[in-house]
């Protein structure tokens, strides 16, 4: 910015900086360092001296037992079956929506997509209770098109392909429309390539959004067998407790950390290395 | 596909229109039915999941509906109970609460370490960013199991640090005074990585001649902070604070996980009372709250989006 010379009081300042920062991280970190650090704790250190960590000590007790009593791995199948089916459905029709929105002229065009904003400002929440019970007139309560089909077209991700999308020159499109390509020709073969970066950081964003929904999978399935991770993991202390007789703090909290630290290590690993496209992705919302 | 193989039918004029096209509107006329077939998914996907139950809900609000039975009207029954219900109120107080805990210390916050890193000749800005954003992308229920023994009273890692330091332990989620303070820490550890991330976006976005000419006229930091950086990012605060203020009118899950709404229903928010409702099948009591909710979620933005307005003016 300013190439002046480094004087004492910008050093001073870079220094308060620098320190502030460690402060910050350390604060935001430790709650993360603690969870993975005690799941490896013997459980009654866990209870009795909760800020030491002793790797002599470190014991893979919690997690044995907790992949015992605690359904994780149908948790992380949910899961999956409802990122593939789920997410597939937002990168499949939501950029298809957003260039036609972007890149066609037709009569409602402006109606059509102010009321898609529109149900931006509809909350989930509200919708809830009437989509439970439409589900349930459906025979869709416990089922992976009830988890699945409600919400998948969204409303913000067109509106997003639609900015991407609206940056395609007009030039290429005529290109490929004049060696006589179709809607969807043209759309595979010169938008698709061209936006793959915005579809990076929106696949991005719908996994980090479909792996941490708790609000409809706890509410429209409580069949066990169709619990997605997060509703395993709320119900944690109790599939822990009724496992085992000692329901202590001692036993429970080593599984506890052991099952939210297998569910939230990989999601930190994965958003590290495509950071990029994360912070592209979340930042998309906040430059409209 | 229809289209192209039509054109051969009118040769000349056709291919005419299609080199004269102004580069603006290329596509106008070609494929009259393809853009409404692509966007025919998103409002097949509305009715099914938005429009019907929408509806519906707004029909369910003047009844009774317990979830079994006949439809009985009540009219404004739903409504006028819940106006007059000191546990209604009490869950949008403890909602508001939850908001004055939350959004002023985070925006201010947020604005001010955004600006703070974005000093020049400030290295590892990068490692910064994506250190800050990782509670953000951590699962919200693993991290409210994680805050519950972290600060429980007898044997949580907060009070015994507290002890160490010679300070008295706190029943953070065991008193109705701390039980919404330590749900708002969580969501403030969990949410203002994000925060800052948008000011920086938008710090960047400001001109650095602005600051230039400041540093001519000998402005010193603190004044370049409060007359150029925090009036230009006036856009991207406001911008956060309507999401936030969204956000927290809707919160349910941590409380739902971390106190049930307890103690002495001191963390019953707006979402978690309107989810209560499921649970006891009062149907129709819930959707008349649903709309209450929708009514409160739309004036708070639209007095947001006024606020917004008359800043830029």
């Amino acid at each position: 910015m300013s190439a002046s010379t480094t004087t004492g009081s910008q050093r001073l300042r870079t220094f308060v900086v620098y320190a502030g920062m460690a402060v910050l991280l350390a604060v935001f970190l430790y709650p993360l360092w603690w969870m993975a650090s005690s799941s490896f704790k013997p459980g009654s250190e866990i209870v009795t001296s909760p800020l030491s960590f002793d790797p002599r000590d470190f014991t893979l007790d919690h997690y044995r037992a907790m992949f015992a009593s605690v359904p994780i791995w149908t948790g992380f199948l949910n899961t999956a079956i409802m990122l593939v089916l789920k997410g597939g459905i937002t990168l499949v029709f939501c950029p298809l929506a957003g260039f036609a929105f972007a890149k066609y002229n037709f009569p409602g065009k402006n109606f059509l997509f102010g009321f898609i904003l529109l149900t931006l400002m509809l909350p989930t929440l509200v919708l809830v209770i009437p989509l439970l019970l439409e589900m349930s007139l459906l025979n869709w309560v416990n089922t992976y098109q009830g988890l699945v089909l409600p919400g998948a077209i969204d409303a913000f991700s067109i509106f997003w392909m639609r900015q991407v999308i609206a940056g395609i020159p007009d030039e290429l499109l005529e290109a490929g429309r004049l060696d006589g390509c179709s809607a969807l020709g043209l759309y595979r073969r010169i938008v698709l390539p061209v936006i793959r970066p915005g579809l990076a950081a929106l696949a991005v964003l719908t996994f980090l959004n479909i792996y941490n929904d708790f609000l409809w999978p706890v509410i429209v399935v409580n069949d066990a067998s169709k619990q997605t991770l997060q509703v395993v993991l709320s119900n944690l202390s109790l599939s822990i407790a009724s496992a085992q007789v000692d329901s202590s703090p001692a036993t429970v909290w080593g599984q506890l950390l052991a099952a939210t630290t297998v569910a939230s290590i990989p999601v930190v690993i994965i958003f590290v290395l495509l950071q990029r496209h994360f912070v592209r992705g979340i930042l998309a919302g906040s430059t409209k | 596909m229809s289209m192209t193989q039509l054109a051969p039918g009118r040769p000349g004029p056709a291919a005419k229109v299609v080199r004269g096209a102004p580069p603006g509107r290329p596509l106008r006329r070609r494929f009259p039915l393809a853009p409404y077939l692509m966007i025919l998914p998103f409002f097949l996907s509305f009715i099914a999941f938005g429009a019907y139950p929408l509806l519906f809900a707004l029909r369910l609000s003047f009844t009774n509906w317990k979830g079994s039975g006949e439809l009985r009207w009540i009219g404004l029954g739903n409504y006028t109970y819940l106006l007059t219900s000191s546990e209604f109120w009490a869950s949008l107080a403890n909602s508001g609460i939850m908001w004055l805990l939350i959004v002023p210390v985070q925006t201010i916050g947020a604005v001010a370490i955004a600006a703070a890193l974005s000093q020049a000749g400030l290295r590892g800005r990068g490692f910064f960013r994506t250190t800050l954003i990782v509670p953000f992308v951590t699962p919200l229920i693993a991290m409210a199991q994680v805050w519950i023994l972290l600060f429980d009273a007898d044997f949580g890692a907060v009070n015994a640090a507290l002890e160490a330091v010679g300070l008295p332990s706190i029943g953070w989620l065991t008193t109705t005074a701390w039980s919404k303070p330590t749900i708002a820490l969580l969501v403030l550890w969990k949410t203002t990585g994000f925060a800052i991330v948008i000011m920086l976006a938008a710090i960047q976005g400001i001109s650095d001649d602005v600051y230039e000419a400041a540093d001519i006229d000998g402005a010193g930091v603190w004044h370049k902070f409060w007359s150029i950086t925090v009036p230009l990012m006036r856009r991207a605060i406001a911008f956060y604070v309507v999401i936030a203020t969204l956000g927290i009118s809707q919160m349910f899950a941590e409380p739902y996980v971390m106190t049930k709404g307890g103690p002495y229903n001191s963390t019953i928010t707006s979402g978690l009372f309107l989810y209560n409702h499921i649970g006891s099948s009062d149907l129709g009591l819930g959707a008349a709250n649903s709309f209450l909710l929708v009514l409160l979620v739309f004036l708070l933005s639209l007095v947001s989006v006024r606020l917004l307005r008359s800043k830029e003016d």
